[in-house]
């Protein structure tokens, strides 16, 4: 009876660790990353129309290795998603553009941290103390209302890093 | 006898009201244990490498002019006055992920901090947007973010001189949203029996008509929404 009973505490203690990790469909433990650089395949800016899910495409600008077998090309292509488009606004504020699922072929999107942000030029850091100390003299401060942030661009030459943990699910 | 009788009162007495603190504080513990596992869910589902606190508090809402804890502490708060209009976890996942996008604007420094207060209206938007983003990599329903706000956000008259969008326009943002970015949540919508999400669908008739048009033109030009 006591065989028994130390055999299934012995058999919980080996099912209960693993029966929490079944239930998680990630397991971040592994630490080891690969960077994969890429570039836009032509230049890019907030200034034309866009929407939110359109796709944008890049070109891996080097060779990938994981444990020193390549597993990319450079040049191989790869598209992203436009997440997030935050468009210019009053007094100032930039746009911004989120890009996240990049589609490498091979590689799985839970395998990857992958969000990248872009913003404009921000103009609030001069704009909003202008604003601040024209607003004595009514109605001028309120004029700044009028200048706008930058758009968001990415060009050619711009090196995006995103980085592949093999070892995630 | 009387004494013995007068003392057996005092001590039921006390031993209810210790009961009744032990159930508030149960009550207590089950809502964070909830707001923890599902606020968890969402971090690590969208791969947030930033750490968020999530904490239940019994209070109705924030103090007036106390310092907002998303941006100051990165800390998301939940009070009990929304909690209350809370039923399903889809409807938890859409306030926290509000709360969460937030709290990470938070964490690219000061400059964007104030950003994210001197621009509320604007931000207020972008949060409704990246929570439906959130929740959907979350395996939650988006809709249930315009279920939640719709329950909880009063309309306003007008929003020209606020520090908020009318909450018709935000709901017709995020239904645009929606239905652009994730057209499958409408196609097979397990909200159609939803009275809250009809009640939704009878009050923004005139905006999914403008929404309607600018699918039909293809357009790219922002709705103007009522």
């Amino acid at each position: 009876m006591n065989k028994f009973a130390g055999f299934l505490l012995v058999l919980s203690l080996l099912i209960l660790p693993t029966a929490n990790a079944q239930n998680l469909d990630y397991n971040y433990q592994s630490t080891y990353s690969v960077p994969i650089k890429l570039s836009i395949t032509e230049n890019f800016s907030t200034k034309k129309p866009l929407n939110e899910g359109d796709i944008l495409q890049f070109k891996t600008i080097e060779d990938v290795y994981v444990h020193n077998t390549k597993i990319l090309e450079k040049g191989t292509p790869v598209s992203a998603k436009i997440e997030t488009l935050i468009t210019s606004g009053m007094n100032g504020f930039p746009d911004e553009i989120i890009l996240n699922h990049f589609e490498i072929p091979g590689i799985k999107d839970s395998q990857l941290m992958d969000e990248y942000i872009k913003t404009g030029q921000n103009r609030c850091i001069w704009v909003y103390p202008l604003k601040w100390a024209l607003t004595p003299v009514p109605p001028v401060g309120s004029f700044t209302n009028l200048i706008k942030g930058g758009h968001a661009q990415i060009k050619t030459d711009h090196v995006i890093t995103i980085y592949y943990y093999p070892e995630w699910k | 006898m009387r004494l013995v009788l007068i003392l057996l009162i005092i001590a039921s007495l006390n031993l209810a009201a210790q009961a009744i603190e032990n159930t508030t504080l149960e009550n207590e513990n089950t809502i964070q244990t909830r707001v923890d596992r599902i606020g968890t869910t969402l971090l690590n589902k969208n791969k947030t490498d930033k750490r968020i606190v999530f904490t239940y508090n019994k209070q109705t809402k924030k103090k007036a002019l106390s310092a907002d804890k998303s941006i100051s502490n990165r800390q998301v708060v939940i009070y009990d006055g929304l909690y209350q209009s809370i039923q399903t976890d889809d409807e938890l996942a859409a306030m926290l992920s509000r709360e969460i996008s937030t709290v990470l604007k938070a964490y690219n420094g000061i400059i964007d901090s104030a950003q994210v207060t001197l621009g509320a209206k604007k931000f207020e938007t972008v949060a409704d947007k990246r929570a439906v983003d959130y929740m959907v990599n979350a395996g939650y329903n988006p809709l249930a973010l315009i279920v939640f706000i719709n329950k909880t956000c009063p309309q306003k008259r007008f929003d020209r001189f606020s520090r908020h969008n009318l909450t018709s326009k935000r709901l017709a943002k995020i239904y645009e949203y929606i239905t652009y970015k994730y057209p499958q949540y409408l196609e097979n919508n397990e909200y159609i029996n939803n009275q809250y999400y009809q009640n939704f669908l009878l009050t923004s008739i005139e905006n999914r008509k403008k929404l309607d048009e600018k699918i039909k033109t293809k357009s790219t030009k922002e709705i103007d929404y009522e």
